[in-house]
C-alpha cells in the first residue's frame, strides 16, 4: 500500500531539495567570482574571466535542470503551486521589467536600471504567490 | 467534483497522513481534496480507487453530471 521509504514523497522533496540548495549555491557562488573576481582577484586577466563565466553558465544550466527534476519530484497540487507562483513571477517582472527600463528614458529615475532589481522583483512575487496559494489551499 | 475520501478513510480509521503516504501525495493534498478544494488527476483518482479497492465512480462524483 504505502510507498518504499526511499521512494516516498517525503524522501524525494528531500533529496531534490538538497541538490536544488547545493546548485543554487554554487551558482550564486560563481556569480559573485565573475561579479568580483576579475577586480579583487586575477586583475582583469580575461581568459581567467572566460573561465569563470563558463563555470558560471555551467552550474547555472545544471541549477535549471536541478529545478525540472526538483518540480517533477512534487505531487501534483505542489506542483501546481509553483507552476501557477511561475506564471505570476513571469507576468509581474515582465510587466515591472517593462516599466522599470522607461523610467531613465523619461528622466523619473537618474541611475541605470539594475537588471538586479527585476531579479528581486522575480523572487519577492515567486514567494509571495507560493505563500498565498499555500494558504489556499489548507 | 465531490468526492467520498473522508468518508471511506473514517471507515478505515486512516489518518491523512495515512492516506497521503498510500496515495504518496502531501497531506495537504488529501486534505484539499477531502474539502473540495483541488480536484485530483485521472492517475490519482484511479490510485485512490486502487487503494480503497472500489471503482473509481464509487469514490468520485462529478456534479455536473447529475445537473444533466
Amino acid at each position: 500500500m504505502s510507498q518504499t521509504p526511499t521512494n516516498s514523497l517525503e524522501q524525494r522533496h528531500k533529496r531534490s531539495t538538497k541538490a536544488l540548495f547545493i546548485w543554487t549555491s554554487g551558482w550564486l557562488l560563481s556569480l559573485a567570482l565573475v561579479a568580483f573576481g576579475p577586480k579583487f582577484l586575477w586583475h582583469f586577466s580575461t581568459s581567467i574571466t572566460l573561465v569563470a563565466i563558463a563555470v558560471n553558465l555551467f552550474l547555472g544550466y545544471r541549477m535549471i535542470v536541478v529545478n525540472k527534476q526538483h518540480l517533477e519530484a512534487l505531487d501534483e497540487l505542489q506542483r501546481q503551486l509553483h507552476m501557477n507562483a511561475m506564471a505570476i513571477s513571469l507576468g509581474v517582472s515582465m510587466v515591472f521589467g517593462a516599466v522599470y527600463g522607461l523610467l531613465e528614458p523619461v528622466r523619473l529615475l537618474d541611475s541605470t536600471p539594475s537588471p538586479s532589481n527585476i531579479l528581486f522583483v522575480m523572487g519577492l512575487s515567486y514567494l509571495i504567490s507560493i505563500v498565498i496559494n499555500s494558504r489556499k489551499y489548507q | 467534483m465531490k468526492n467520498r475520501l473522508k468518508v471511506l478513510r473514517a471507515e478505515r480509521n486512516w489518518t491523512q497522513s495515512d492516506l497521503a503516504k498510500a496515495l504518496d501525495v502531501s497531506r495537504q493534498t488529501v486534505n484539499a481534496i477531502e474539502t473540495g478544494k483541488f480536484d485530483p488527476s485521472l492517475p490519482l483518482a484511479f490510485k485512490a480507487a486502487r487503494v480503497f479497492g472500489l471503482a473509481i465512480e464509487q469514490i468520485f462524483d462529478d456534479e455536473h453530471q447529475q445537473s444533466d
